[in-house]
């Protein structure tokens, strides 16, 4: 009887334990694939700016400040997906493929594109020629976010 | 020539008919697609006359474009969107192939249509097909000049609502759900709603966030889109800024609809 009851709690121990350690990892991947979100929207809104200054609703230390930004961005952007991270943001629309770590070489290569072309961005936006912006922002959201959006990011199938 | 040029841009045909992932010749076919009726292989439809589209008639092509049938009397499977292209005007189609006709041929051996097509659902499509040969627009065409001039460009250059309309159950595009977003579509990817529902389409788009999305792919969020719709952008990208302002222009008249969302 004894014996069962010191079975019993450290079979409850364990448990709650278990419960501890699985909990600890949840709230650790939410709060990345919250950080992963708030990144990716951080860098949409500064695309937002920079297109504001080309449509003439921003001025230029705006977009400037965007495209540093831009460029800081791109460089916390492995930090936001950590092995064992998959999954998308249950408010989001949008998931990492599982690419995203089976090909981390491949996946890293166009972040350092992106990278690139941000600071092709922000040296045009510091030129202020508006032709040369649209360039490098045409150049910058379709190969670079949406090179990456093509080959590493899947729609959640609602 | 050059007119032929704009619209095969427009259209994307060389999205397509290029193996692009292998290097193949713009135009020679050779790309594989996954379709219901198997995977298939793109055509080469450069001027050679062996393995492409050489020596062929205006009344060939125009039955191919329209009608979905090659030379030889056999028939595509409707991935190849020629009900959308049913509503090609005479002028535009001869440019077409005057354009065609003046790429330099490829020979690129053909590859063997699939023999185990899914029977059931080429059935059922060349049901769908016939009751509904043009499957462009089931709408009235616009009155407004440039708005009417988008309706030929989604509708048929386009061939928008390939994607973006839902299919009924036998396959072809739902009239009530016109460009109204459509889940597993081409390639089995689902398309959003493009009609102008606040709430589940692009009702609260303006025409310069339109105009965006065709020139450079980015969302009114600053996002950029990836996958099926990117392919799609490098041929709204190559429009002039006129017909993106055309396009956007006739999605603004269209009757908004509410996406309907999967069980």
């Amino acid at each position: 009887m004894r014996l069962s009851i010191k079975l019993l709690a450290f079979g409850a121990m364990l448990a709650i334990g278990a419960v501890n350690t699985t909990s600890a990892l949840a709230v650790d991947k939410d709060q990345v694939i919250k950080d992963r979100q708030a990144l990716m929207k951080e860098q949409g809104g500064d695309m937002g700016s920079v297109k504001g200054y080309l449509d003439g609703t921003a001025d230029q230390a705006k977009a400037t400040a965007a495209a540093t930004d831009l460029i800081e961005t791109m460089k916390k952007i492995p930090d936001v997906f950590p092995p064992g991270t998959e999954g998308a943001n249950p408010e989001g629309k949008y998931a990492p493929k599982p690419e995203v770590w089976s090909d981390s070489k491949g996946f890293l290569a166009v972040r350092d594109t992106a990278a690139d072309k941000a600071e092709a961005l922000l040296a045009a936006v510091k030129g202020g020629d508006k032709e040369k912006i649209q360039t490098a922002f045409s150049d910058l959201g379709k190969n670079g976010c949406g090179g990456c959006h093509g080959k590493f990011r899947e729609e959640i199938k609602k | 020539m050059a007119r032929g040029a704009y619209l095969a841009a427009a259209a994307g045909c060389d999205q397509c008919h290029t193996d692009t992932k292998n290097g193949g010749a713009g135009y020679a076919g050779g790309r594989p697609m996954m379709t219901e009726f198997g995977t298939i292989s793109t055509p080469n439809i450069t001027p050679d006359a062996a393995t492409g589209i050489g020596g062929w008639s205006e009344t060939d092509f125009a039955r191919a474009m329209r009608w979905g049938i090659a030379r030889d009397g056999s028939h595509y499977v409707p991935t190849f969107p020629f009900s959308y292209f049913a509503g090609l005007n005479d002028r535009d189609l001869a440019d077409l192939k005057v354009f065609l006709d003046s790429l330099a041929p490829v020979s690129r051996p053909k590859i063997a249509a699939p023999q185990s097509l899914a029977l059931l659902a080429r059935a059922r499509a060349a049901i769908g097909a016939a009751i509904m040969t043009n499957f462009a627009s089931p709408l009235p065409a616009p009155s407004d000049p440039m708005a009417a001039r988008g309706a030929y460009l989604v509708a048929t250059v386009g061939h928008c609502g390939d994607c973006h309309t839902p299919l009924t159950w036998l396959g072809a595009p739902d009239p009530g759900r016109y460009l109204a977003g459509s889940h597993g579509g081409l390639e089995g990817k689902s398309a959003p709603n493009i009609t102008p529902d606040s709430k589940t389409g692009i009702g609260d788009w303006s025409t310069r966030d339109i105009v965006a999305l065709l020139k450079d792919g980015e969302t009114p969020d600053g996002d950029f889109v990836g996958a099926s719709m990117a392919e799609i952008v490098r041929n709204t990208a190559r429009l002039t800024e006129d017909d993106r302002r055309a396009i956007a222009a006739y999605l603004k008249t269209l009757p908004a609809k509410s996406f309907i969302k999967k069980k």
